[in-house]
């Protein structure tokens, strides 16, 4: 197992050239990163540089408020994938979940993914915004509306993925889908943190701090190790369930 | 009637915005005779219809706040929201695309939303807070000569709202018709002022209320 293989390269900033999408491609290219994720006034520009490579496009829709309408959100991700994007990542309706109008959440959800059909859908679910609750039940709406991932973050939040958040999305869903780790995942030790309590795909920035050098390497080896051991555990026992006692309740507060 | 009250479209675009509160900011907006309601396009519908029976208008955000989707997804969006009852649309411009320099592709996506709605008017946001002076002017030019009707300076979400040196800018290159919105950080009635001394003809604010009372509001927006 390599760790770029479960890692998105992410450049969402609004001011991002098209010289910097050229060289996030270069990067992706020489580590080998499993997929690269940007805006979709880039996604053609990407796919031009990346076509011969397996490296996956991914795109957002609805980004990063989430309060387009589903519609929209459907058009942008027809767009993306006639542009030449593989996957799509869409934000949930906030607003809708703060009206506690979850059927239209659901909708939103589950019409994005009946438009683009076979294409992974990853539903950002904001957990900044969120309290305990609402991130349960929102990961149930997500594997109902037969979302493919649920992410965390969008990374223009206040706050990006927490340990505690996973914890809590993969007791609540077990294997039904996917978790996606964003924000706040600076460098490999975070990064196997993450993969550690269940995440699946984590989403790193240009700034991400992968393996470079052999002191680097020497200091993450230990924990690399661990991982491994941790992982091979994990496939023997059919399913594990993280320790719920191990969620802080005070990092959620149920407003 | 409160003489700022003419200038204020009444903004609530934070994504945790509810029903509720949409339908509170429709009937301040109609207490206070605002003049528009600038909401985020789900929720067009439910403010034409808070709305309904009033002579505030109703206005969208568009690609909202990054303005980086493709030209096409802006259309579209666009094309709902007119649908859905929007009389005038608030768009952000295609920030990265000033910073590749890509000036007709920039103007092509303000050109395109611009074609579904003649006789509509287009609010184009430049974002300034990620702009310098020069980059200032050149977006200003390229929205007006794609048809912009109001130059808009910020979303709320950027680093920093409107300056005044940004309006000066701006207002440098405005030409016919084309007026100037400020947006961003204005919540009281001494700034308000200020921009509209300076010949800006709508400002974007969710401390609406707080001016017309002379108030300073906490709201960041």
């Amino acid at each position: 197992m390599n760790i770029v293989s479960y890692l998105d390269y992410t450049l969402l900033e609004s001011t991002t050239t098209e010289r910097e999408i050229i060289d996030l491609c270069n990067k992706a290219r020489e580590n080998n990163y499993y997929g690269i994720c940007v805006n979709g006034s880039y996604v053609s520009l990407v796919k031009q540089f990346l076509q011969d490579t397996d490296i996956k496009v991914s795109t957002v829709v609805g980004f990063p408020l989430g309060c387009s309408t589903t519609k929209s959100k459907i058009y942008e991700a027809e767009q993306a994938i006639e542009d030449g994007a593989e996957e799509i990542g869409m934000v949930i309706n906030l607003g809708f979940v703060k009206s506690k109008n979850y059927v239209s959440v659901l909708k939103d959800i589950s019409d994005v993914k009946m438009a683009i059909g076979d294409m992974p859908l990853k539903v950002i679910i904001e957990i900044s915004e969120l309290n305990k609750n609402e991130i349960v039940r929102i990961s149930e709406i997500c594997i109902d509306a037969k979302a493919d991932f649920i992410e965390t973050s969008t990374g223009f939040s206040k706050s990006g993925a927490t340990l505690t958040a996973i914890k809590i999305i993969k007791k609540t869903i077990k294997d039904a889908a996917k978790i996606k780790a964003t924000g706040d995942i600076l460098d490999h030790e975070s990064a196997l943190k993450y993969l550690e309590v269940g995440a699946d795909r984590l989403g790193i920035s240009t700034t991400y701090k992968g393996l470079n050098n052999n002191t680097r390497q020497q200091r993450n080896s230990k924990i690399y190790k661990k991982y491994l051991e941790s992982a091979a555990k994990k496939s023997e026992t059919t399913q594990t369930t993280p320790n719920f006692k191990e969620v802080s309740s005070n990092k959620f507060q149920d407003s | 009637m409160n003489p700022f009250s003419a200038y204020i479209d009444h903004t609530l675009l934070k994504a945790s915005a509810s029903t509720l509160d949409i339908i509170k900011l429709c009937e301040e907006a109609k207490q206070y005779h605002f003049f528009s309601v600038c909401v985020n396009s789900c929720y067009v519908s439910l403010t034409k219809a808070s709305l309904s029976e009033s002579s505030v208008k109703v206005c969208s955000v568009i690609g909202f706040p990054l303005g980086a989707m493709s030209t096409a997804a802006k259309v579209s969006e666009t094309s709902e929201a007119l649908k859905n009852g929007a009389d005038e649309i608030d768009m952000v411009i295609n920030v990265g695309f000033i910073k590749s320099k890509a000036f007709d592709a920039v103007e092509k996506d303000i050109a395109a939303v611009k074609a579904l709605m003649p006789h509509k008017i287009l609010k184009v946001i430049l974002e300034t807070c990620y702009l310098n002076d020069s980059e200032i002017l050149k977006a200003s030019e390229l929205a007006i000569s794609a048809g912009a009707d109001f130059i808009k300076t910020s979303t709320g979400f950027g680093t920093r709202g409107a300056s005044i040196n940004d309006i000066k800018l701006m207002k440098s290159a405005l030409k016919g018709e084309v007026k100037i919105k400020a947006s961003g950080g204005i919540r009281d009635a001494e700034t308000a002022l200020q921009y509209i001394n300076l010949g800006v003809k709508r400002l974007g604010t969710s401390s609406g209320i707080a001016i017309v009372n002379g108030s300073k509001s906490t709201s960041d927006y």
